[in-house]
Formats: structure tokens, sequence, C-alpha cells
């Protein structure tokens, strides 16, 4: 039988999940930008450099929940918090952003996701 | 269909997905020993699920064209349902991530070799199934039995990465590669017309060459067009340039050769060289009149990522994330007038030929 935790949430290890593959499209979409940068738009530069460290950030992030890290959480809350209120602003906003699933999917869903599983009181208390 | 673009006939995919998220969310709290495993697990068999049931909305529509994909799609589909509904099974996660690794791997050999085109349906499922990749193989804390956690540790730090990577760049390869009829480079999405002009619309585009070349040709001094209102609308250290004029721009005309909406200008080392007119739309969702049917083609760029400092672009990943700072816009429909010649795609081209700017600059 698959492994049964005893009385233990399993909501960080998910989070965690979601914030590694959020990080991984933060940094696919940096190293996106680079050849940008190196075609002669300089700032496209600075925003993959950005781009990447926020990647990291994440990425870290992610680690601090799984280990439980009180301060892990709060930062991840607000960063999808931020996210979710972003692309939403630009998927109602009518300047053509794409609003098909994957979008609906890494922009909102997923941050969604996150905020869902780590709100409320219960989850609070598995964070020192 | 594009990448960006949901197939027709994939769209009942989604459908099927979303009643195998219902039924699932439904049926499987009803399993005897649903609490006794990980949320992570119980998550994953749901996403599977989901998976299924988009492999089999699939299965219809290619049985009578692509029988053999139909089968696969069958055999996917029932592999992820049963490994959904036997999720206290000892093997259950070596099973279900090698029927994920194969499922994304398998998509990807479609799409590489051109079985399949790469598009919003496909890249949502295989989103779902990596995310039940990482879900079926994170270990969980107080765990009991033999749990593997080193080596689904190592699965996890390679294979999420590895796919991701894998999916992302497979899809925008086959994407910008090999455009569909609707598309040209950088997926900018070109109007429909008949496929071959009419003497009537081979005279209405020399015309409309005609006029805008004429109406035009002062802004070779490109003062003259600073002093119209143009402006350069990205940077100068690149090839070209777009020189926008915002009041053309706003008050909306159409397809009128004496007040293009931008004027393109080489970046040479002797300053800037008029290359051509844009005309622009002022809105997102309506192409322009095309006189020359295919010949004056206007086309659409989409899902591009625009910087507002200094009016910088580059393209949305396939997962629908820009670099921070820069935001998914589309641009409305445009089309351009080449004065210099372009051999390569002629005077209305979506794109001037980067030969040509060269040898301007060394001119």
């Amino acid at each position: 039988m698959v492994g049964a935790p005893a009385r233990q949430t399993s909501r960080p290890e998910g989070v965690f999940v979601l914030l590694l593959l959020q990080s991984i499209f933060w940094m696919v979409a940096g190293l996106s930008a680079l050849p940008f940068a190196l075609a002669g738009e300089i700032h496209m530069a600075g925003l993959g450099l950005v781009s990447l460290l926020l990647a990291a950030l994440v990425c870290l992030v992610g680690i601090g929940v799984l280990w439980r890290k009180r301060w892990a959480r709060r930062t991840a809350i607000v960063f999808e918090v931020l996210t979710v209120i972003g692309s939403g602003l630009s998927l109602l906003v009518p300047i053509g952003a794409n609003r098909g699933p994957v979008a609906l999917l890494v922009d909102l869903a997923l941050p969604g996701a996150v905020i869902w599983l780590l709100r409320g009181k219960t989850a609070r208390s598995d964070f020192v | 269909m594009g990448m960006y673009s949901i197939s027709p006939e994939h769209a009942i995919g989604l459908v099927g997905g979303l009643v195998a998220l219902a039924i699932a969310l439904l049926a499987l709290p009803r399993h005897p020993r649903w609490r006794a495993v990980p949320g992570t697990v119980r998550a994953a068999a749901v996403l599977m699920a989901v998976s299924g049931g988009v492999h089999f909305a699939l299965i219809p529509h290619h049985l009578a064209t692509e029988p053999l994909t139909s089968v696969l799609f069958f055999f996917n589909g029932v592999a992820f349902v049963t490994l959904a509904l036997s999720f206290t099974w000892r093997h259950w996660r070596l099973a279900s991530a090698g029927l994920l690794i194969a499922t994304v791997l398998g998509y990807l050999f479609y799409i590489g070799v051109g079985l399949e085109g790469p598009d919003q349906v496909g890249l949502a499922t295989k989103l779902v199934e990596v995310t039940a990749l990482g879900l079926a193989l994170v270990p969980v804390r107080g765990e009991v039995g033999r749990t593997h956690r080193s080596w689904r540790w190592t699965g996890l730090g390679v294979a999420l990465p590895v796919l991701i990577v894998m999916t992302g760049a497979t899809a925008w390869i086959v994407d910008l590669a090999r455009p569909d009829a609707h598309h040209r480079h950088a997926g900018a999405l070109l109007q429909s017309s008949n496929p071959i002009a009419t003497p009537a619309q081979v005279e209405a585009a020399n015309r409309l060459y005609a006029e805008t070349k004429s109406a035009i040709l002062p802004y070779q001094d490109w003062h003259h067009a600073w002093a119209a209102g143009y402006r350069p609308g990205g940077s100068t250290t690149l090839p070209s340039t777009h020189w926008m004029n915002q009041r053309y721009v706003d008050a909306g005309y159409v397809m009128d050769p004496n007040r293009p909406q931008g004027l393109v200008y080489a970046n040479t080392h002797h300053g800037p060289v008029l290359l051509g007119a844009m005309f622009q739309m002022k809105g997102l969702d309506h192409f322009g009149p095309d006189p020359g049917g295919p010949m004056t083609l206007w086309h659409q760029h989409e899902n591009i990522c625009v910087t507002p400092f200094g009016f910088e672009f580059s393209l949305m990943t396939p997962f629908s994330v820009c670099p921070i700072g820069a935001i998914d816009i589309s641009a409305s429909p445009m089309l351009h007038v080449w004065i210099v010649d372009n051999p390569t795609g002629g005077p209305f081209a979506v794109d001037i030929d980067p030969k040509v700017v060269s040898a301007v600059d060394r001119s």
C-alpha cells in the first residue's frame, strides 16, 4: 500500500510541487528573454535576469514551505495573491492577452491552489 | 492551429477533462481507503482521472483518420483511470510515474514528428500530467513502510524540470518552425483570403503600393517624419525600428496611404533609412480591407510579451508566462508596404528580408 501519513498533512508537499512548477515556468520565461537581449533589446536582459532571480526565490520559498517555515507560508501567500491580481487584471483588460486553458491553469489555478492549500488556521498551525 | 489556440477537433478533450474532474471528485472520495493515503496521492489520482477523461474524449475524432492514435488514446485512458482508482496499490507510484512520463514523451514524439500540432488542449493536459507526476513522487512527512524517499526526491528533482523544459522547447520549436497556413514568423496570424489573386486584385495591390510609396517618399529624410509626428517605437539599436504616429493610430485611419500609422526605418551607420510603411487597425478584433486579396494580407502578432521599458518585446512561452515586467498582449492587425526591394516576400510581406536591411546598412 502507498505509505499513509500518521495524522500529518501533506499540503506543504503539494504546495512545494506547485511552487517548483511555477519556478520552472519563470525560469523558462527568463531564459526566453535572453535571445532578444542578444539581438539588441537591452532591457530584456534585465527582465530575463530578474525573472531567473524570481524563479530561484520561488523555489526557495517552496523549500521553506516544505520545511514548514512560517515566513515561507506568508511569502508564498503574498506572492500568489499578487500573481492572481496581476493575471486577473491582464485577462480582464482588453489587451489581447491569451485566455486559453494553459494561461488559466498557470496564472490562476496554480496560484489559487497554493493560496487554498496554505490558508486557514489549521494550515498555519503546521508551520513554525 | 498554433500552440496558443484550441484546435477545434481537440476542444472536446477539455469537456472530457472537466467531466472526468467532476466524476473523480465525486467518486474517488467514496473509496474506502481514500483518507488513508496522503493528500498529494489523492490529488495525483484526481489529476490522472482528468488526463484519462481527456484521452477518452479524443478517441471519436481520431478514430476515422488516425485509428492507431485512437487505440493509444484508449489504452492511455484505461491506464490513467485504473491507476486513479488503485492508489493504494503497493507499486502505484512507480506505475504512475512510468505512465505519466511515457505519456508526456509520447506527446512530444507525436508533435515532434508532425503527427499532431501543439495546441492548448495538448499543453494543458501535459501540465496536468506533470503536476500529477510531481504529486505522485513527492515524499510526505510521516509515511510508513518502505518509502524510497531518496529515489523519489531524485525523480522529482530531475523529471519535473526536464519534462517541462522539453515540452516547452518542443512545442515552441514546432510552432515556429512549422507554422500552419494562417501563421507566419513569430506566430503572426495571417488574414484569410482567396488563394490566387485575381487580375483586379493585382491591379488594386499595385495601386496601393504606388500610392503608398509616393506618399511616404518625403519621409526618406527622417526629419520630415519627425516633424509629421512619427517617433521611434522601440530600440534603435536593432536592425530596424517602427516609427509610430500616435495621432494617426488614435484617429483610426484605415489603410490611408497618406497617413500610415507607422514607418519602418533601417538603423544604419549613416542614420535611419526608410524601408516602408505600416498600416495598423485601431481595434484588436478585425483585419483591415485587403484589396489585393492574397497579395495584401494583414497580419496580427499574438501573445507577445511587451515591456514598457523602451517598447521591447519577446515571445510568450508555451506556458503562458512572460518575463517579469513584461505583459502578454496582442497587437492590432497590421499591413506593411515595403518600398525597398524585398525578394523573399514581396512588397506586402509580414517581414523585410534581414539581408536587405544588412545591404542597406552596408550601402
